[in-house]
């Protein structure tokens, strides 16, 4: 026992002097993951500049961190119920789905919430002026994701019902190449992917953004695996503090988070510019407010959304059963969170 | 014409034959060899779910399943009941099928019968074949947009090189002295055509377009991921989006079945139209 103990402060004080300068490390004897896996969604977010930035590395010095990039909620949902991922983020859809059927995950912060980086854009030649223009029109959505979501519930506040259009499944990539073709006259998803159509004879119609502020909020909110938590809590906790301090960065120098953004994206830095605007960046002492995450004891408005999400997708007979506010509570867990900013 | 000592007494076999073919299918001991095997799979199914020794979210047992398979039989699933999707695929698959097969199979005579022509159209066919088929598919729909069309290339491009392999084979291994005969005998390029390279090639035709049929089932969920709104491919990608593994499983028990249908159609047909097969090439797979 302690000579093991005496082992690892001797690997830490020696790793010490390399990582004072930037972080000092909590001096513990928690078990240290050999490999981190992280699941990042393809968007706009301060995740990329968390990346870009090496900020995972220097928090977890001497873990190996792997990116993957997922293209939409669905696919999250699916890597993570195979266990390909440590770390994830996910839509309040995909949540709902995940924590209703089970999967072993806890919500650990808000990664973003969704403004105008999520739009629904409209072919200019097909005149959609109104909700009502939409019938008899072609509109793709990402199924399963947020904007699927809000499309359906703003067809139905208007009144009009789904099957008076086509309604088609498209992952983000294939819609731009379908609005280019003309296959689609409407298309609700996000950027990078949105710019394309928006420049090839779009407009914005109605944004997600404009969505929150009818009551229906949709963010991306990170989660760990379960096993991973209860393995290495310290590096959950690790974790946050890099996300958090990307989200700082990206609060206190917009001009270089959109150079990142552009080069992660490879976008026009003007375009990055744009798209960072849509995307609406939470300080993590704020996540801890009652409209995002809450306190321990005390969870916030994320529950409430994600009761209101799995409604809706039981309603649409794509969730089996609706959880209680307890269920989806038990699911959001503040201590990394509170962990983190303290 | 003395060349029609060639053909094979067709209409006689094709009264008989059915029967017979039905009762070897029925009472074969290899049946009841293939019939454990289901029965043994679905035993270890039961006792993996019911122990719950296998999660739930990924192995639901097959009560849950058969619930699906009522409810998605009654009411459908997202808009359309199992019978529409079921249609909707096996329309999709027929088509294309058909249409590699009737484009594959004169081409794969053509390229077993003339060295130039297998020249030529090899490089072609070898090196889009082992070509990821969701590669292929991103220019498809590039090219051919997100509705049919596409779905219906894909799945036709999938079922090609089978068809066109297993003729060329067929093609090549015709007794030479079949061809000598009935050259000696006049023959025309036609006659030879019809009457010496299909009859003598069929069997191993079949055994490709078996394969091929294999193949075109693969790429079945592929071909439905983009844009489209119904088919047992589509559902069951759909549904693990919502991680419904009891719809999947289902969908993947009706497509199987489906597959297996239209396989033993084919062997049928295959031992109608040429009870000449060997048996050791037909007789029981």
């Amino acid at each position: 026992m302690l000579s093991s103990f005496a082992k690892k402060t001797l690997g830490i004080s020696s790793g010490l002097a390399l990582s004072l300068a930037t972080f000092a490390p909590q001096v513990s004897a928690a078990p240290k993951p050999k490999n981190v896996t992280v699941g990042y969604l393809n968007l706009v977010n301060a995740q990329l500049v968390t990346k870009s930035l090496g900020l995972m590395q220097k928090y977890m010095p001497g873990v190996k961190i792997k990116y993957i990039k997922v293209g939409g909620g669905g696919d999250m949902l699916r890597a993570i119920a195979a266990k390909q991922v440590d770390f994830g983020g996910l839509g309040n859809p995909p949540t709902a789905i995940g924590v209703t059927k089970g999967l072993p995950i806890q919500g650990t912060m808000v990664l973003n919430m969704l403004g105008a980086v999520e739009a629904m854009v409209v072919r200019k030649s097909a005149n959609i002026k109104t909700w009502n223009d939409l019938k008899g029109k072609t509109i793709a959505a990402p199924f399963g994701s947020t904007t699927h979501y809000l499309l359906l519930k703003a067809l139905s506040d208007a009144g009009i019902k789904p099957s008076s259009m086509k309604i088609l499944d498209l992952r983000p990539a294939d819609i731009a190449a379908a609005w280019a073709r003309g296959d689609i006259d409407a298309a609700w998803y996000w950027e990078p992917n949105l710019d394309k159509a928006v420049k090839d004879g779009g407009e914005i119609f109605i944004t997600s953004g404009d969505m929150e502020k009818k009551g229906y909020p949709t963010w991306d909110v990170g989660v760990v695996m379960n096993s991973f938590a209860s393995k290495y809590p310290d590096y959950v906790v690790r974790f946050v503090k890099a996300e958090c301090e990307g989200i700082d960065y990206w609060l206190k120098y917009p001009k270089k988070t959109a150079k990142i953004i552009a080069k992660e994206l490879s976008l026009s830095l003007p375009d990055a510019t744009r798209m960072m605007k849509g995307t609406e960046m939470v300080p993590c002492k704020t996540q801890l407010t009652s409209q995002y995450i809450g306190k321990t004891g005390r969870i916030g408005g994320f529950a409430d959304t994600l009761v209101e999400t799995s409604k809706f997708l039981v309603s649409q007979k794509r969730l089996p059963k609706q959880l209680t506010r307890r269920d989806y509570e038990a699911f959001i867990n503040p201590v990394w969170l509170e962990k983190a900013t303290k | 014409m003395m060349l029609s000592n060639l053909r094979m007494a067709r209409p006689f076999h094709i009264i008989i034959q059915p029967f017979k073919v039905f009762r070897k299918l029925a009472v074969d001991k290899y049946f009841y060899a293939s019939l454990f095997t289901v029965l043994l799979l679905f035993v270890v199914w039961i006792v993996l779910t019911a122990t719950g020794f296998a999660d739930e979210l990924f192995l639901p047992g097959p009560a849950k399943v058969w619930q699906s398979f009522l409810s998605v039989s009654t009411e459908g699933y997202q808009g359309s009941t199992l019978v529409v999707h079921v249609y909707t695929s096996l329309y999709r698959i027929l088509i294309s099928f058909l249409l590699s097969c009737l484009v594959g199979i004169p081409l794969g005579i053509l390229m077993g019968a003339s060295k130039t022509a297998r020249s030529l159209l090899n490089p072609l066919i070898e090196f889009y074949r082992p070509l990821p088929p969701l590669g292929l598919y991103t220019l498809l729909v590039m090219w051919l947009g997100i509705g049919e069309e596409s779905k219906l290339a894909l799945l036709f491009l999938a079922g090609l090189p089978g068809v066109i392999i297993a003729t060329i084979q067929a093609v090549q291994d015709i007794d030479e002295s079949y061809l000598r005969v009935a050259r000696g005998l006049g023959a025309s390029r036609r006659t030879i055509l019809l009457n010496v390279y299909l009859p003598a090639a069929g069997p191993t035709i079949l055994a490709g377009m078996r394969i091929s049929l294999g193949f075109v089932y693969t790429v079945l969920v592929a071909a439905e991921i983009v844009a489209a709104t119904a088919g047992i491919g589509w559902m069951i990608w759909d549904a693990s989006k919502f991680l419904l593994s009891d719809v999947v499983i289902m969908g993947l028990i009706v497509l199987g079945l489906t597959g297996v249908a239209l396989d033993l159609f084919m062997r049928l047909l295959g031992k109608l139209l040429m009870p000449w097969t060997r048996k050791s090439r037909f007789g029981t797979s």
